[in-house]
C-alpha cells in the first residue's frame, strides 16, 4: 500500500505538467481567482441626469444622488432621448430623469414624481446604482417632507420601515459570494486532471489497462485523499483568511470531518474516472471544460429553487454540489454537520458508489499476468 | 499547390482526422452540446421565482396574517415556514431551507400608528441572486402595507390633511431588459464561455497533437495549411455560437436588439483570436500537456474576468489588465452593446478592434513559433 502512496508523490514530482496541476494550480488560482472580484462591492456606477424641471429642489436631488458611494454621475443631459443613447453605448450604467413639475408637485403638497431607469446590460452595476440613488433619496424626501409641513403642516411618517440584514455574508461582498465555493470546484477539477493526467500515461506506456492489488488501491486512494485535504486546508484555512472572507464559523472539527467526506467522495470519483482515460493528455481536453457548469450546477448563483428538477438531480451525481453546500455552509454560514444532514448523506452515498465502480475498475484482473507488480513499477517509473 | 489547395488539403486532412478519432471529435460535437445545453435548462426558468421565506412572528396579530398572505402573494417569494422564534429560523437559513427571514417583532401594529413600525428582514447573503430578489419583493410589499396602514387606521386618528402620498415617489425600470431577468444576461454569456474554452482546447489539441506525434514531419505545414487545419474547428464552433444565438434569441425570445451579424462577426473575431493565441501556447511551449493546462489558467476564469457580471474596475490593476488580454471580455463587451442595449453599429463594433489587436499580437509569434518547431524534429514528441 505505501509504495502505491509514494509512488503516486514520485509520479507527481517527476512529471512537470501533474505538478502544475496538482501543485501549481491551488496556488496560482488562489491569486488569480480574487483579484478579479477584489472589488467586492458595486462602487462609482457611471450615472447620467436629464433635468427638465431646472429648479432648486431638483438640483438638490442631483446633488445627494451624486454623493452616495456607488453611483457617480458623469453627465448632465438634455433630452431622455439623448440618456437612451448614453447607456445604449455603455458609457452610462443608469439614469435618473426629473420631468418638469417636480417642484411644484412637493410644494403643493403631492408627491414629486422621478423616474429612474438602469441598464439591462449590467443588471449588478445598474441594480446596485438605483439601489444608492434610491437611499439619497430617502434624504431628499425628508427635506421635501419639511417644505411641504412649511404649507401643510406636518404629514405623517410612512407606518413601518424595512430593516435589512444581510446574513453570513455580512459586507455583501461578491467575492466573497462566489470564491468560498469556486475553491473546492479547483479542489476537484486540480485533482480530477493531475490524477488521471498520471493514470493516462501510465497506461499509455503499459500498453494496458492499469491493474493493482487491492492493498495498492487502498494506496492510490490514501494519496488522492492526501492531496485533496490538503488543498481543502489551503483554502479554507488560509486562503480565506488571507483573502477576509467569512470563514471559520463552524468548530474545526466539524469543518475537517466535512472536508474529509468532500475529499473521499472527490477522490473516489477521480479515481474511477482516471481509470478510463488511454492518452495523457486526453483527460485535459475534456475535463476542462466542466468546471464552469459543475460551479453553476452547486446552486451557488442560481438558487435550487429556480432549477428544473431533473437538473437538480444531475447536479447531485457530482460530488461538488453537495461539497459546496456543506463546505459553504460550515466555513461561511457557521452551520453544524447536523444542519447538512442531506448533502452529508449525499457525499456519502457518492463516496460508496464511485468507490466501489473505481475499486472494481483499478483492481479487476485483466490482460496481462504479472500486471500488479508492472503497474506499480511504472507508476513510479512515469519519470 | 495554390494556396486554396493548400488549405483545402489540411482542411480534408483534420476531418479525415477527426472522424478516426470519436473522443477528438466529441470535443467540437456533443461536448459543446450538452454543457450548453445543461446550462441553458438549469436557468430557463429566467426571473427567480418561489424563493423559501421565514416568518418569525412575535406579535401575532393581524398584521402579520397581512405581511404573511402577501409574501405568499409575491411571485418571487413563498412563505415555507412559520418559526417559532429566531433560532430556529436561522437553523433553517443555515441549512438552506429559507433563504430569507422576516422578523415581525412584538407590539408593531401600535408603533406603526406612530410611524416607527420597524419589520428586519434577514437575507441569506451567501446566495447574491437570490437575496436581490428577495430584498426587492420585501420592499414592494411594505410600501403597499403602509399605503394600507395609512388609509385605514392613521387616517382614523390622525388630523385631516396630514395623512398624504409621501412627498418623493420614484419609479424604477431596467432598460433593454423589463423584466430584469438573469436567464438573457446569464445564458448570453455563459454559452461562449463555454464555446471560447472549448474551442481553445480543440485548437490547442489539434496543433499540439501534430508535434506530439512527430506527424508534422509527414504533414509539412505552411501558413495556409495551418488555416486549414484550423478552419473545421472555427467552422463547428461557429455553428455553436449561431445555434446558442437562435436559442435565446429565437426561442426563448430574447431578442437581438442590434443584428445577428455583428454577433456573429464579434464570434469570428474572438475565436480566431483565441487560435492566436493557441498557437502562441503551442508554439511556445512545443508541449500539449502544458500548453492545454496553459490554457485551462487562461481561458479557465474568462467568467469572472469579463466584468460583464461583477464589474471589474475596482479590481487590481492586474485583474483590469488581465481582463484586457482575454478575448472574451471584448466579446462580452459586444454582447452587451450588440443583443441587449442596441447600440449604433459605429459604438457596437468597437470591440472587434482590440480582438484583432490579440489576434495579431499572439498570431503572427505563435504561427512563426509553431512553423519553426514544425522543423526542428529536437522539438517533437515532447510529452
Amino acid at each position: 500500500m505505501w509504495a502505491a502512496f509514494r509512488a503516486v508523490f514520485a509520479a507527481i514530482f517527476a512529471d512537470r505538467a501533474a505538478a502544475l496541476l496538482l501543485l501549481g494550480a491551488p496556488l496560482l488560482y488562489a491569486v488569480l481567482y480574487p483579484s478579479a472580484y477584489a472589488g467586492e462591492i458595486v462602487e462609482d456606477v457611471p450615472v447620467v441626469v436629464v433635468d427638465m424641471d431646472r429648479t432648486a429642489a431638483s438640483r438638490d436631488l442631483i446633488i445627494h444622488a451624486g454623493a452616495t458611494q456607488q453611483s457617480r454621475i458623469v453627465a448632465s443631459l438634455a433630452s431622455p432621448a439623448e440618456a437612451e443613447r448614453w447607456l445604449a453605448s455603455d458609457r452610462a450604467s443608469a439614469a435618473i430623469l426629473i420631468p418638469e413639475g417636480y417642484a411644484r408637485a412637493i410644494a403643493q403638497g403631492r408627491s414629486g414624481q422621478i423616474v429612474l431607469t438602469g441598464s439591462g446590460a449590467h443588471l449588478l452595476r445598474s441594480s446596485s446604482a438605483l439601489g444608492g440613488i434610491g437611499a439619497a433619496l430617502g434624504s431628499t424626501a425628508r427635506e421635501a417632507a419639511f417644505e411641504q409641513a412649511r404649507a401643510a403642516g406636518p404629514g405623517a411618517p410612512p407606518a413601518m420601515q424595512l430593516v435589512t440584514r444581510p446574513l453570513f455574508n455580512t459586507r455583501e461582498g461578491y467575492g466573497a459570494a462566489v470564491f468560498p465555493g469556486v475553491a473546492f470546484v479547483i479542489v476537484h477539477q486540480s485533482l480530477l486532471l493531475g490524477l488521471a493526467l498520471l493514470a493516462g500515461t501510465a497506461r499509455e506506456r503499459l500498453g494496458a489497462p492499469l491493474s493493482v492489488t487491492p492493498a495498492q488501491f487502498a494506496g492510490l486512494g490514501l494519496a488522492a485523499a492526501m492531496i485533496a485535504m490538503v488543498q481543502v486546508c489551503w483554502f479554507a484555512g488560509f486562503v480565506f483568511w488571507w483573502q477576509d472572507y467569512p470563514r471559520g464559523a463552524a468548530p474545526l472539527w466539524q469543518v475537517l470531518a466535512g472536508g474529509m467526506l468532500f475529499v473521499a467522495a472527490t477522490a473516489a470519483l477521480v479515481l474511477l474516472l482516471a481509470s478510463l482515460f488511454r492518452t495523457r493528455e486526453r483527460p485535459l481536453q475534456l475535463g476542462l471544460g466542466i468546471s464552469l457548469p459543475l460551479f453553476f450546477l452547486s446552486g451557488l448563483t442560481w438558487p435550487a429553487a429556480a432549477t428544473p428538477a431533473p437538473v437538480l438531480w444531475l447536479a447531485r451525481l457530482f460530488p461538488t454540489t453537495p461539497g459546496l453546500e456543506l463546505m459553504v455552509g460550515l466555513n461561511q454560514m457557521g452551520g453544524s454537520l447536523a444542519d447538512y444532514a442531506a448533502a452529508l448523506f449525499n457525499l456519502a452515498v457518492l463516496a460508496a458508489i464511485f468507490g466501489a465502480l473505481a475499486f472494481w475498475r483499478w483492481t479487476s484482473p485483466r490482460g496481462l499476468p504479472a500486471l500488479p507488480v508492472r503497474a506499480a513499477r511504472d507508476l513510479s517509473g512515469s519519470a | 499547390m495554390s494556396v486554396f489547395a493548400r488549405i483545402s488539403h489540411g482542411f480534408a486532412r483534420e476531418l479525415r482526422f477527426l472522424a478516426r478519432n470519436p473522443w477528438d471529435l466529441a470535443l467540437l460535437t456533443w461536448l459543446p452540446l450538452a454543457l450548453c445545453a445543461i446550462i441553458a435548462w438549469q436557468l430557463s426558468a429566467g426571473v427567480i421565482r418561489d424563493l423559501p421565506v421565514a416568518l418569525v412572528d412575535q406579535e401575532r396579530g393581524a398584521l402579520a396574517r397581512d405581511l404573511a398572505i402577501r409574501i405568499e402573494g409575491a411571485p418571487g417569494l413563498r412563505l415555507a415556514y412559520h418559526a417559532q422564534d429566531m433560532a430556529e429560523a436561522e437553523r433553517m437559513a443555515r441549512a438552506g431551507a429559507v433563504e430569507a427571514i422576516v422578523l415581525i417583532p412584538r407590539e408593531v401594529t401600535a408603533r406603526a400608528l406612530e410611524g416607527r413600525g420597524q419589520i428586519t428582514l434577514f437575507v441569506n447573503a451567501a446566495h447574491s441572486a437570490a437575496s436581490s430578489t428577495i430584498q426587492r419583493e420585501l420592499a414592494g410589499i411594505i410600501g403597499a402595507a403602509n399605503g394600507r396602514v395609512a388609509i385605514e387606521q392613521m387616517a382614523a386618528v390622525l388630523p385631516p390633511g396630514t395623512v398624504r402620498a409621501a412627498p418623493l415617489a420614484a419609479s424604477s425600470a431596467i432598460a433593454f431588459n423589463a423584466p430584469a431577468s438573469q436567464e438573457q444576461q446569464l445564458v448570453s454569456l455563459l454559452h461562449p464561455a463555454l464555446l471560447h474554452l472549448l474551442f481553445m482546447l480543440a485548437v490547442v489539441s489539434a496543433f499540439g497533437r501534430e508535434l506530439r506525434d512527430a506527424s508534422v514531419a509527414e504533414w509539412r505545414p505552411d501558413l495556409a495549411a495551418m488555416a486549414g487545419k484550423a478552419a473545421p474547428y472555427v467552422l463547428a464552433f461557429m455553428v455553436w455560437g449561431a445555434l446558442a444565438t437562435a436559442y435565446l434569441a429565437g426561442l426563448r425570445g430574447w431578442t437581438l436588439a442590434g443584428g445577428p451579424a455583428l454577433l456573429m462577426t464579434g464570434y469570428l473575431a474572438m475565436f480566431v483570436a483565441y487560435t492566436g493565441v493557441a498557437l502562441l501556447l503551442v508554439g511556445a511551449t512545443r508541449c500539449m500537456s502544458q500548453s492545454l493546462s496553459l490554457t485551462g489558467l487562461y481561458a479557465g476564469a474568462s467568467f469572472a474576468f469579463a466584468g460583464a457580471i461583477f464589474p471589474v474596475d475596482q479590481a487590481s490593476s492586474f485583474a483590469k489588465v488581465w481582463a484586457e488580454i482575454l478575448p472574451f471580455t471584448h466579446f462580452a463587451r459586444l454582447i452587451a452593446l450588440d443583443w441587449v442595449s442596441g447600440a449604433e453599429a459605429s459604438v457596437a463594433a468597437a470591440p472587434l478592434l482590440p480582438l484583432a489587436i490579440i489576434t495579431l499580437v499572439t498570431g503572427v509569434p505563435g504561427a512563426w513559433l509553431f512553423l519553426r518547431a514544425s522543423r526542428s524534429p529536437q522539438d517533437w514528441g515532447r510529452r
